[in-house]
Formats: structure tokens, C-alpha cells, sequence
């Protein structure tokens, strides 16, 4: 697995198009605000789905420690911004 | 496939009026991106159903497989992993390694394998795909990794007979493991962080590609039909009417070996049921020559037609599929000459045309395994065998009646000395299955049917099946018709009929409809027609018979069939084997 390059605005673009994946009845603005708290719509299958197409998006493993504070949009892209500071 | 393509492949919309096709994926461990990938791969290869992936209890491989005889499933696939054949084999488990613990590990095994092989050999009629265990073993054994002991490979061996004895199940398929190999590294197969947190033990990549291997084995396409291949620089290297007959070869000592490959697995092909034709710009004479060669690993008996002059490519290719009578999109062209493959290509854009990559050892190599893979069939029936001749014998047939100028049709008929056979044994023989499937241009709607449809259809009290056999002076045609239907009362529902187009001609097709009369004893035969853009010839028939275009459930009553239909002169035997 390699770590995909991107600029800021591509990160947010593909995380867009991975939670669409998983979440499709969201729109773009739900999905930007979107997080677990919302029951019914963030399960813990949607979770494992979520975390394998992002690393396999954006070629990262997610540390498992870290996994429980991903429980929403600004969190995935805030960490996927952390991975790719710490690769450049 | 990535996940995010499956994930969106799965989602997009279809038809509210799609037919479903359900398969239970039964695996003993939790079945998350597996399942995804399945229900993608089946989407692409089936677009117009709605794919449904069903999946049950965790961790109890045995008892889904149990459950698929009781759903109403078009297929199972069936994915079994090592700790399936005993818990000590999966990384979630916690047992006994030690040494004197391993003999039981293998019993173990040989109880699994048991069951296993019980429940699938009664668990559903309709299709069912096993792929036997494709992660690596666990680190359990005594001996150095890089040496197979001898537990190892006793429990090996066990997998292997379980493999064997589903193999030879009818309904079973089995997951070829030296092709997963090809396009699954072992080393990148298992995710063992995903399996100990997660439950899933595939890496994304693994689980896409055996996801995609069950699904083309549910899917399983009929094959393609004919193969037309060229002459020089492709059957053999060298230009024979250059090089002479004696310099042409496909041996080891001219370097040429990859040419014999070629041939020796056309001659298994047509072996197979495959038609071969040959297309090359040559002098007839000097090829015909070539074909007196001995050391042919392919035989002129086994080509039919040859198509040797000097005119367009495309003019062959147009000639062959006459003769054959087969839609183009059934077939392969390969040539050497990337120009003539373009030619052909543009007179035939549903034709697969394929440069011959001489010179090119790996390439000839691919190229024999792509023919399999597009010629593939589970068994070679008898049928098989006789269609090359058939056809041949077809051929002659359309060239004695117009050529016997002065021998009206009738006579000619009469003459032949025909046979129809018409078997109604139930469930009918796999041949029926395939000809429904396969059959174009006499086809009454066009209608497919899925293995568990069939199945469905035939295990119908109210339903009846008909295949019919044909053979004559000049040969046997084999079996070549299907008819199936319902009666009620005295009107007779024809749901499906085919009639290959090799037997056309003969007045089978009356024959047919007269059995239908006498042996149900209806007044009225109601055909569920259905224009398709093939099955011209079908609506010929009617025209013929009726004096009108067929439409939707047209009907023929038996008064009138009486005066319409011409004579016919074929000895009738019916065959019954309930």
C-alpha cells in the first residue's frame, strides 16, 4: 500500500467519494457534517467499510488506537491531514 | 476491483422491474467486504438482475450451507477456510499447537471434511461454487516452513479429495486454485490485523479476486461457438506457398514449438464441440498439400470450411458463418496480420479478432489460455463430438437439394431415410439446459433460463419437456430441439422451443408440432412467441405454415395444423424415463 499525494482540496474531494460509498443517501452537505452520533445511518459495519475504503484510498493505515475518535467527516479528513503532514 | 468501486457498482440504480437473482454466501467467518465484492462482480456480469448477496450465522459454515436447501436461491457460494476444518487453524482461536496435539488437529480435519462434503452434496439443486481453503496455513506445524511435513501434507490431501468428490457433484463448481494463484499472490491473500479485529481474514485484494472467481463460475456464460483461424505465421510459421510444404513447421528444431501448441489445442477444442474454420490467402492446391503433412497436430478432417483464394479476409469470414450458420458475436477470428485482423474486425465489430503474436512465446502461451477461458465448458458430451460433423453433413445436405435438379424436396426427404427420437424423460438431459440457452435464430422468444429456473421448471408436475434427436442416411445431428410447456385442458402452452439451425430444412419443426398433437392429445397449441431480433428463421416457419406473422400467444389449432402442414416422411420413436 502506498500513500497517495494529494493537495488539501483533492483529500476532501476523495473522502467526499468514500463516505458517498458507504453512506449513499447522504447528499455532499449531509456527508460533511455527517458523524456516528446520528443513529440509524453510522453503524459499526458502515465503520470497518468506512476505514477499509479510506486506507485503501489513500494507501494509510489507520493506527487502531486512533480509530475511536474517527466518528465523523471532520474527524477522518482531520486525520488523513495529520498522515499527510507526518509523510512529507 | 477497489472496495470504493464495488461499494458504488452495488449502489447503482436498476430497474424496478428486474428479475432477482439470490445467492447465499455461506462462510465461516464474517463475510463484510467479501460480500460486497460478490454482489459487484454478479452486477457486472448480470446487469439486468437485481443482485441480492444473502449471508447467515457466523461462524457456522456447515449449518448455512444446511440452509440453502430450504431457500429459494439461483446459487450458493460456498467459501471454506482453513479454520472452517477445525478452529486451530484460524488466528482468532486460541488451542493447542503442540506437538502432540497435531494428530488431532488432522482428525479434526477429517471429520470437517466429512460433513462438509454431506452437506453440500445435499444442500440445493441449484448451483453451487466451493472454493477450498486459499489463505496460507497457520504457523502450526513442526517443521521448518519452507519443508511440507507429513501432517501437512496429509491435510492437503484431504482438501484435495474433498475438492474431487464436489468436482463430480453436477451442480458443483469448484474454484480453480492454480488460476487464483495467478492473480492472487499467497503472500498478499490475509489481513490479520482485519481478521483478529474485524472477524474478515482476506486483504481487500484477495477478497476481490476471489469474490470475482465465484461470481464467473455462478455466471457461467455459454461459450463461444467457432474459432476461425489463418493459415501462415498463425496454424504454422512460415508461408507455404514461399517456404514450400516442407518448409513450414511447429516443432522444437525450427524454434517453432509454439505454432504445434496452437494447433494441438485447436484439435482439443474441436474435441470439445468447438467449430474450426480456416481463412488464408493461398492457392487451395498448395495448401492442400500442407494438410497431406502427417506431423499436423491439427487434421483437415478436423477443419471445416476451409476458405482458401486470394480474396478479402471478410469474404471468408462472411462465408464461414453461412455455413455455420452462427451469429458472429459467437465467434473467434485469429490472424497474424494485425491488418486483415482490422479488416475483419470492421466487416464484424461483434466479432472477437485476435493477433496471432508470433515470435512471442509468452503471448502464444496467454493466448491458449484466453481460448479456454472463452471455449470453457464443464463437460463434453456426446453431442459435442458430433457437431463438427453434423454440420458438415448439413452443408452437403443444403448443397444435394439444391443441386438435385429434377428430385423434388419430397423425394429428397423420402429419400433420407430420417429418424426423429422424441425423449420426454424428466428432468431432461443437461443438453436440453444448454441448447434452450444457446439457440437464436428458431427460437419461439428468445427466453433464458438461470440453472435454478430449469430446476424450477422441470421439478413442475404440469410441466412437460421434449427433446428431440434427429439422424438420417447421412449422419446423426444429435440432439437439436427442445420444446417445453404446460398442458390445460385441451390447449397445449409452448413456453420455449428451439431447434438448432443445423436441422433446419427437414421438416423437423412440423414434426414436432405433429408430436405435440398426438402425443398430449390438444386441440390447440398456444405459443408464447416473442420477436426477437434473431429468430427470423422462426417467423419464417410460421409464415410458411400459417400464411401470417406469429404474434404474442398466437394460437394453432390442431385442424389447422392438419391442413397445412406438408408431408412428412420421418420415422418417429418417443423415449420416456421418469
Amino acid at each position: 500500500m502506498s500513500k497517495v499525494v494529494l493537495s488539501p482540496a483533492e483529500r476532501e474531494e476523495l473522502l467526499v467519494r468514500c463516505f458517498s460509498s458507504v453512506f449513499p443517501a447522504l447528499t455532499t452537505e449531509e456527508i460533511r457534517i455527517a458523524s456516528s452520533d446520528v443513529p440509524g445511518v453510522w453503524d459499526s459495519l458502515a465503520t470497518v467499510t468506512l476505514i477499509a475504503v479510506v486506507e485503501e484510498e489513500f494507501g494509510i493505515q489507520i493506527d487502531e488506537e486512533r480509530m475511536p475518535e474517527l466518528h465523523s467527516f471532520a474527524a477522518f479528513l482531520n486525520y488523513i491531514g495529520e498522515e499527510a503532514s507526518r509523510g512529507s | 476491483m477497489k472496495l470504493i468501486e464495488a461499494l458504488e457498482i452495488v449502489k447503482r440504480p436498476i430497474k424496478l422491474d428486474a428479475r432477482s437473482f439470490d445467492v447465499l454466501l455461506a462462510a465461516g467467518f464474517t463475510p463484510l467486504h467479501l460480500q460486497t465484492f460478490l454482489a459487484a462482480h454478479l452486477r457486472l456480469l448480470k446487469p439486468n438482475r437485481r443482485i441480492s448477496v444473502h449471508t447467515a450465522l457466523f461462524g457456522d459454515l456447515i449449518g448455512n450451507i444446511e440452509k440453502a436447501k430450504s431457500q429459494n436461491l439461483d446459487a450458493t457460494a460456498v467459501v471454506i477456510e482453513w479454520a472452517d476444518l477445525d478452529p486451530r487453524l484460524g488466528a482468532r482461536n486460541s488451542g493447542n499447537w503442540r506437538a502432540d496435539g497435531l494428530t488431532d488437529v488432522e482428525r479434526s480435519i477429517a471429520v470437517s471434511i466429512q460433513r462438509l462434503a454431506d452437506a453440500i452434496a445435499s444442500s440445493s439443486k441449484s448451483p453451487v461454487v466451493v472454493s477450498m481453503p486459499t489463505l496460507p496455513m497457520p504457523p502450526i506445524f513442526t517443521t521448518a516452513p519452507h519443508q511440507a511435513g507429513g501432517l501437512e501434507n496429509k491435510i492437503q490431501q484431504r482438501v484435495a479429495s474433498l475438492a474431487l468428490r464436489l468436482a463430480e457433484l453436477p451442480n458443483v463448481r469448484i474454484v480453480n486454485s492454480q488460476f487464483l494463484h495467478e492473480t492472487s499472490p499467497f503472500n498478499d491473500r490475509i489481513d490479520l490485523k482485519s481478521e483478529i479485529t474485524a472477524g474478515f481474514p482476506y486483504s481487500i485484494s484477495h477478497a476481490s479476486v476471489l469474490a470475482e472467481q465465484h461470481a464467473k463460475l455462478i455466471h457461467n456464460p455459454v461459450p463461444k461457438k467457432g474459432l476461425i483461424t489463418d493459415l501462415d505465421g498463425t496454424l504454422w510459421s512460415g508461408i507455404v506457398g514461399e517456404d514450400g510444404v516442407d518448409g513450414i513447421s511447429w516443432d522444437l528444431e525450427h524454434k517453432t514449438q509454439m505454432h504445434g501448441l496452437y494447433q494441438q489445442t485447436l484439435a482439443s477444442l474441436v474435441s470439445a464441440g468447438v467449430l474450426l474454420g480456416a481463412a488464408s490467402k493461398n492457392s487451395p492446391e498448395v495448401v492442400d498439400r500442407a494438410f497431406d503433412r502427417r506431423d499436423l497436430l491439427v487434421s483437415r478432417a478436423e477443419i471445416y470450411p476451409f476458405e482458401i483464394h486470394w480474396s478479402r479476409k471478410s469474404e471468408s469470414v462472411k462465408r464461414i458463418l453461412e455455413k455455420w450458420n452462427i451469429n458472429a458475436d459467437s465467434i473467434v477470428f485469429i490472424d497474424d496480420s494485425p491488418m486483415e485482423v482490422a479488416e475483419v474486425k470492421s466487416a464484424f465489430p461483434e466479432m472477437e479478432c485476435i493477433v496471432f503474436p508470433s515470435g512471442n512465446y509468452q503471448g502464444i502461451w496467454d493466448l491458449l489460455k484466453y481460448l479456454r477461458s472463452v471455449f470453457g465448458k464443464s463437460s463434453v458430451s456426446a453431442d459435442d463430438t458430433l457437431r463438427l460433423e453434423s454440420l458438415r453433413k448439413g452443408a452437403e445436405w443444403k448443397d444435394v437439394v439444391s443441386n438435385s435438379s429434377g428430385v423434388s424436396l419430397d423425394e429428397f426427404l423420402k429419400l433420407a431415410e430420417a429418424s426423429i427420437f422424441f425423449d420426454t424423460s424428466k428432468p431432461p438431459e443437461t443438453r436440453a439446459f444448454e441448447l434452450v440457452n444457446k439457440t437464436n435464430q428458431f427460437n419461439l422468444n428468445g427466453r433464458r433460463y438461470t440453472e435454478s429456473e430449469w430446476v424450477a421448471i422441470n421439478s413442475n408436475a404440469k410441466s412437460f419437456s421434449v427433446l428431440v434427436s434427429y439422424e438420417d442416411r447421412y449422419g446423426t445431428l444429435g440432439k437439436i430441439a427442445v420444446m417445453l410447456g404446460k398442458l390445460e385442458g385441451h390447449k397445449l402452452h409452448l413456453e420455449s422451443w428451439v431447434l438448432s439451425c443445423r436441422a433446419f430444412s427437414r421438416r423437423i419443426e412440423h414434426q414436432c408440432l405433429k408430436f405435440l398433437f398426438e402425443r398430449f392429445g390438444c386441440e390447440e397449441i398456444v405459443f408464447d412467441y416473442a420477436q426477437t431480433a434473431r429468430n427470423g428463421p422462426l417467423q419464417e416457419f410460421f409464415i410458411g405454415l400459417k400464411g401470417k406473422a406469429p404474434y404474442p400467444s398466437m394460437a394453432l389449432s390442431r385442424e389447422s395444423f392438419v391442413t397445412h402442414v406438408p408431408a412428412l416422411y420421418h420415422n418417429v420413436k418417443e423415449h420416456v424415463n421418469v
